[in-house]
């Protein structure tokens, strides 16, 4: 039963498109359709990705970025947590800060490499200024949003039990909140990606993002094809795996289809 | 009369909903403090009155305006051709499940792919001008508005589209009635998730590539070691974005008070 709906659920005509379509590409190459010169064939891709792998720079590369997301991610995890629990909780902050942050939210990711590489060269800080910097807002406004629509009555109940402000906090408005802030994360953590990729390209150069630029100027198509190959799979791996992991968790948090 | 009257309202509610103007104060003493504790003229943190200078540099060889043209040109057109193929290919994946399903796990790919993987691919292919860069930001831009338009023309409650054949609607009345209201706010966040994409991409070729722009005049400032020129460009990149962001959100308001969103539960 369980074997015959997972079978269903196999999207064959999907795959079949995407094998199709690798298919056409291959022969076109092949068969001398295409005859651009930096237009590999899927096979010299997939030849290229190997070559990569095992030179053992492929690796590295992926290592380096994946340890730079992780860096970004949790510092802008901390700090939007940090600062949207005080934007939620205190309407004081909320009037002297919200302003601010309404006008620096804006300020696209990109802009902060020119000043990263003024203060820190080409180097992971400069890496780290672009991926964390665009990357802490998610976070925080949906952290702030998440504690500001808790229901009020949720602190009258906790007052009823006679628990502290702290325990009130910490039991009942945090769970509460909760949902919010881990979508929030999720958005922060697909955006790290991408500026970790960006930052590589023109900051720091190291990792997946330079690996693309360094094999496009070398001339090598079938391993810049390869490198961007791997940085999709990473994209759909990190998409799909936090997607499960936060759903399985808390599945309140599960992304309702857009209406 | 009344018209007049709800706008005045309507206006009013927008201001009152906009963040107390107070809370620019930490902005606004951070500058003044950065402006008055500077200790000389630094390389790496210069004081805004430096940034400013710098700025002024820049427009006095005119190569500020003609700069702030072409981002902005490719924007905008970029936006615009993304919007247009966008919608079109959503609607036609959205009209049949059969393709829709066909086509998924390709879509799936390249949302999964992020957009600044295939720059260099680009400039590969199609050399460094104008048009890659146009064809870098219509492209990445458009995969947001793509699959919000197909997953809310999907979403299209099936007793609305059979109310539609018992009241014998033409094509165009069902398009204008049925199809658009469902799919309009969907089209609006697709956009408002490519707007910044298209900031972030037409700053990063122009970046890469010193292909005319505000990316290019940014690149040159700081290998040039002009930190109060770096400074100022990022303020002004700051308020392109600030415009951009808060001029869709006007506009998104107003086309959903002509559509408003809605949910429909059977």
């Amino acid at each position: 039963m369980a074997s015959r709906r997972t079978l269903a659920n196999i999207n064959f005509s999907g795959i079949s498109v995407f094998v199709l379509i690798l298919a056409a590409w291959e022969a076109s190459v092949r068969l001398g359709a295409i005859t651009f010169e930096f237009f590999p064939a899927p096979s010299a891709i997939f030849a290229g990705a190997v070559e990569l792998a095992r030179d053992g720079i492929l690796l590295q590369d992926l290592l380096h970025t994946l340890l730079s997301i992780a860096i970004g991610w949790t510092i802008a995890t901390i700090v939007g947590v940090s600062v949207g629990l005080l934007l939620g909780f205190s309407p004081l902050a909320r009037r002297y800060g919200l302003a601010s942050i309404e006008v620096l939210r804006p300020i696209p990711g990109i802009a902060f490499a020119p000043l990263g590489l003024l203060l820190f060269g080409f180097s992971l800080q400069t890496e780290l200024v672009v991926t964390v910097l665009p990357t802490v807002w998610p976070v925080m406004i949906n952290t702030m949003g998440g504690v500001a629509n808790v229901q009020p009555r949720l602190t009258d109940v906790g007052r009823t039990f006679r628990l502290n402000s702290y325990e009130v906090v910490r039991y009942l408005l945090l769970p509460a909140a909760m949902p919010s802030i881990v979508v929030g994360a999720r958005i922060s953590l697909s955006l790290a990606l991408v500026m970790a990729i960006v930052a590589e390209i023109v900051g720091n150069p190291e990792g997946l993002g330079y690996g693309i630029v360094r094999e496009q100027q070398a001339l090598h198509p079938e391993f810049m094809f390869a490198y961007i190959a791997v940085v999709g799979l990473l994209g759909l791996i990190l998409n799909a795996g936090v997607l499960a992991l936060t759903t399985s968790l808390w599945p309140s948090t599960a992304p309702r289809p857009v209406a | 009369m009344t018209g007049q009257m709800s706008k005045f309202a309507a206006f009013g509610r927008m201001v009152s909903q906009l963040p107390s103007p107070r809370g620019l104060l930490p902005i606004v003493l951070v500058l003044v403090a950065w402006q008055l504790l500077q200790t000389g003229n630094s390389p790496y943190f210069p004081p805004p009155s430096a940034w400013w200078r710098g700025m002024v540099q820049i427009a006095a060889g005119g190569k500020l305006l003609t700069a702030s043209i072409a981002t902005i040109e490719t924007i905008v057109v970029g936006l615009a051709i993304s919007i247009v193929a966008g919608v079109v290919i959503g609607v036609l994946i959205g009209i049949s499940p059969r393709t829709g399903r066909a086509l998924g796990p390709l879509l799936e790919f390249f949302r999964a792919m992020p957009p600044p993987a295939i720059v260099p691919l680009a400039i590969l292919f199609l050399g460094y001008d104008e048009r890659m860069k146009l064809t870098i930001v219509a492209i990445s831009a458009m995969w947001p508005i793509l699959l919000n338009t197909s997953s809310a023309i999907l979403q299209i409650h099936p007793i609305l589209l059979d109310v539609s054949t018992s009241l014998r609607l033409s094509v165009l009345e069902r398009i204008r009635l049925i199809v658009i209201p469902s799919v309009v706010p969907a089209i609006l966040l697709g956009i408002r998730i490519a707007l910044p994409l298209t900031i972030v991409l037409t700053l990063l070729v122009e970046i890469l590539t010193s292909i005319e722009g505000i990316g290019a005049l940014m690149i040159a400032a700081q290998r040039n070691f002009q930190s109060g020129q770096v400074y100022g460009l990022l303020v002004l990149v700051g308020l392109f974005g600030f415009v951009l962001n808060n001029g869709f959100s006007i506009a998104q308001s107003a086309i959903l008070r002509r559509w408003p969103p809605r949910n429909v539960q059977a």
